[in-house]
């Protein structure tokens, strides 16, 4: 089931829009770069724990802010066309 | 809640820069309306032609050809999963290389395909979505019914229809993209087909039907009142079923054939010039369409090539481009002008010298009969809409709904 | 409207314009094609502006030429002509007083015999000065360019406050122009060939004889003009020839120019706004006139704002 929970502006959009682009390029990354290439091999898990971070915490900040209604066995999604908020069931 | 299904946004239209490599110029099939005319075995892109192109892209981030928020790297044949390892390693090079330059658009790329579909389902090119998948637009043609589609869509050397070996892959590629499209071609033969070709894509599952007819002069007398016979009947299946609240074709648009102002409509949408393709040999062209396999009778236009670069001479016309000076008086008299399409390419190769300036209008007529059909489907399902009391809730629910999943 | 009919009399006759005059035999026009040509003219109400090679031609073609009001066009040293053509700068050529001169030289020699231009300046009442090669110039001769160009006002000023007024096509024709002053061929002009056969003009004629024209159906004629332009229909470069060939050699396009052709045009203007201001320091001249400050050499840049 999915309910329209809130909106959010078009910036606080840009912002997660570019963490979920840069964590979905660096998941596709790491599955062709291998420790042989170490400096770069580097650089990337500091990136994914720092994008991973961001990310996670943007949605903890939204939630805190906007005060979405969530579920225990729910979780929210964005719709980056619209900024749409929606809280999705089972 | 009222709503009707809107076609798909194009990913970061206007802002992405498209960048085509032709791979390859072999197919298994031989399509009959294809405008690849000089398609072939024998050229294949070899590895260090893409990956001097690519590092020629990427060396001038800041130039105004690449100056793009976003890029589309696009792969075209022939077939261009013919050629999935080469393709592959391209893909793990520009990642690679994005991600080592800090390139601002590792955070906005996508790798884009057109398919015949006939290899989708191959351990090489499912190992490959899987690595890529999150990045990836692919669209399988698949032209209709068996009948509509196996009319043009045939295998080179036995001529056999190809629709079997397309529509076994249709499901998987639904479940891997779900809410994605198909882009269905109409030529001269093919009109009788349109409605039912439609209707059957929708019960296989796919939800955004993009068909539009050739550029190409094929259109024999009386076709555009079969073509309008038959958009009028598709019309009266989607609103009377109610199959437009969840399932779209793109010849039906709100914006089209209605009149264009000479100021303020004068734009040229068509991409030439603003995108870049690549060939086998490293030459560089404003648009595949000006490669010499796909010319029937017109030269190459070549705009430079991986050593030399861009000569931004030979694109300042494409650039320049705009719809008055390319078209004649009744285009620009035209009353239902909006949504009347052009192909830099195919003017190019219609015209009567060597110039883009000159508009091929080998579509008009096929254009007003779309219009009249598309005017026809708006009014039946507006008044549907008010009937049932749904026209305002239609009103406000006019936005794309599809949630990514992040 | 069609308005001019260019008739070159030899393939050696001598070059005016953009195209450099190849190296070919001599090969006089056709007594027959002659005639057909200056008949279409009386027909068509063109007029006729005949181009010269550099020897004397037959009686009899003199004879026909003179059936008809004309223009000639001549390489300097061949008599009377209405517009004297010098194929490089030659300082001890014959007397130019009065005359209208057309002087072809390439980017290197306008640089070097800046002097031999200034020498004519004070001569002749008009000159056009035609750079073979601009295709050559880059950003770094531009900063010449503009220096030579108001070197060459100053002489143009001094010789106005002695009261001659000789006509420069790079200064003084942006000065006195209010609006475009282009080639127009194909439009207002085409040119018979030595061949007997039709063209845009010479220059399509030299680069390909298979090129010819039918002047009563040239395809795609709306190419030619102004209107369909796209970047030069708004340029006020007016002075610019907007040469249709140079177009085609560099863009592939007829109605699209260089962006080396638009960045010394531009720089040609700027120098022509230059020039009025300094005249108007020491008296009132052409009032009405105003060319206006702009901050790009190039439309193509700022294209977006028209489109």
């Amino acid at each position: 089931m999915k309910e329209k929970v809130g909106q959010v502006t078009i910036e606080e959009r840009d912002e997660i829009q570019h963490l979920f682009e840069r964590k979905n390029g660096l998941n596709e990354l790491a599955m062709i770069l291998t420790p042989d290439n170490d400096v770069l091999y580097q650089k990337l898990v500091k990136d994914m724990g720092e994008v991973g971070t961001q990310f996670h915490n943007w949605w903890d900040r939204m939630s805190q802010q906007y005060n979405w209604k969530g579920t225990s066995d729910g979780h929210w999604e964005i719709n980056f066309d619209t900024c749409e908020i929606f809280l999705v069931t089972a | 809640m009222s709503k009707i299904k809107r076609q798909n946004s194009v990913w970061r239209e206007k802002i992405a820069k498209n960048i085509t490599f032709i791979v390859t110029k072999d197919c298994q099939l031989a399509c009959k309306y294809c405008y690849l005319v000089g398609k072939n075995m024998e050229e294949k892109m070899p590895w260090e032609v893409a990956k001097s192109f690519i590092d020629y892209v990427l060396d001038h981030e800041n130039d105004p050809d690449f100056a793009y928020e976003a890029v589309v790297w696009d792969f075209i044949g022939g077939e261009p999963f013919l050629e999935i390892e080469l393709i592959d390693k391209i893909c793990d090079y520009i990642k690679i290389r994005l991600f080592e330059l800090n390139h601002h658009w590792f955070n906005s790329y996508r790798f884009n395909f057109s398919t015949n579909g006939i290899n989708y389902h191959t351990q090489e090119v499912q190992r490959f979505i899987e690595k890529n998948h999150e990045h990836l637009n692919i669209g399988i043609t698949i032209d209709g019914t068996k009948r509509k589609h196996d009319l043009n869509r045939v295998y080179k050397l036995t001529e056999k229809g190809s629709y079997q070996d397309v529509v076994r892959n249709i499901p998987l590629w639904l479940e891997q993209f779900p809410d994605t499209g198909t882009k269905v071609t109409i030529s001269s033969a093919d009109i009788p087909y349109i409605t039912e070709s439609v209707l059957h894509l929708y019960r296989l599952g796919i939800h955004q039907v993009n068909i539009n007819v050739v550029f190409e002069d094929v259109w024999q007398e009386g076709d555009d009142k079969r073509f309008e016979e038959q958009l009028i009947q598709l019309a009266d299946t989607i609103i009377d079923s109610d199959l437009y609240q969840d399932y779209t074709c793109s010849f039906f648009n709100e914006n089209i054939g209605k009149p264009l102002s000479l100021k303020r409509d004068n734009q040229n949408w068509c991409g030439a010039g603003r995108m870049l393709s690549v060939d086998a040999a490293g030459n560089l062209y404003p648009c595949t369409r000006f490669a010499q396999y796909s010319l029937r009778s017109k030269k190459a236009l070549i705009i430079g090539n991986i050593k030399d670069g861009i000569n931004q001479n030979l694109l300042r016309p494409f650039l320049a481009l705009d719809r008055m000076t390319q078209s004649p008086q009744k285009c620009l008299d035209c009353e239902v002008a909006s949504g009347c399409a052009w192909c830099q390419g195919e003017n190019y190769d219609s015209a009567h010298t060597n110039t883009i300036y000159e508009r091929s209008t080998a579509i008009c007529m096929m254009h007003k009969a779309r219009v009249r059909a598309n005017n026809y489907y708006w009014n039946k399902l507006y008044r549907k809409l008010e009937l049932e009391g749904r026209h305002n809730e239609f009103e406000k629910s006019k936005h794309n709904i599809k949630p990514e999943i992040c | 409207m069609m308005q001019y009919l260019l008739i070159l009399l030899d393939d050696t006759s001598v070059s005016f314009c953009h195209y450099d005059k190849p190296h070919t035999p001599r090969r006089l026009i056709g007594l027959e094609d002659l005639k057909a040509g200056i008949l279409y003219a009386m027909k068509e109400n063109l007029m006729v502006q005949f181009v010269y090679p550099d020897y004397e031609l037959p009686q009899e073609h003199l004879n026909i030429i003179d059936t008809i009001d004309h223009h000639n066009i001549k390489p300097v040293g061949m008599g009377d002509a209405d517009v004297v053509v010098l194929e490089g700068c030659d300082p001890t050529a014959s007397s130019l007083n009065g005359k209208v001169c057309v002087l072809q030289c390439k980017k290197k020699e306008l640089f070097t015999e800046s002097d031999s231009i200034s020498a004519i300046l004070r001569q002749a009442q008009r000159l056009n000065v035609v750079i073979t090669d601009q295709e050559c110039f880059a950003y770094k001769d531009l900063k010449k360019y503009e220096t030579l160009l108001d070197k060459w006002s100053s002489v143009l000023k001094e010789e106005y406050l002695t009261g001659r007024t000789p006509q420069f096509n790079l200064l003084t024709d942006r000065i006195m122009l209010t609006k475009p002053n282009h080639c127009n061929a194909g439009v207002e002009n085409i040119t018979l060939a030595p061949n007997g056969k039709y063209y845009i003009c010479p220059a399509f004629y030299y680069s390909e004889p298979t090129d010819c024209i039918d002047p009563q159906n040239i395809p795609n004629q709306q190419l030619l003009r102004l209107d369909h332009a796209p970047l030069c229909r708004h340029c006020d470069a007016y002075h610019c020839r907007r040469c249709i060939w140079l177009n085609r050699k560099t863009t592939l396009e007829v109605n699209t120019p260089s962006h080396e052709q638009c960045i010394i045009a531009h720089t040609e203007r700027n120098a022509a706004r230059r020039l009025l201001s300094s005249i108007r320091e020491v008296g009132v001249f052409m009032p009405e006139v105003e060319i206006k400050e702009i901050n790009y050499t190039d439309p193509f840049e700022v294209r977006n704002e028209w489109q």
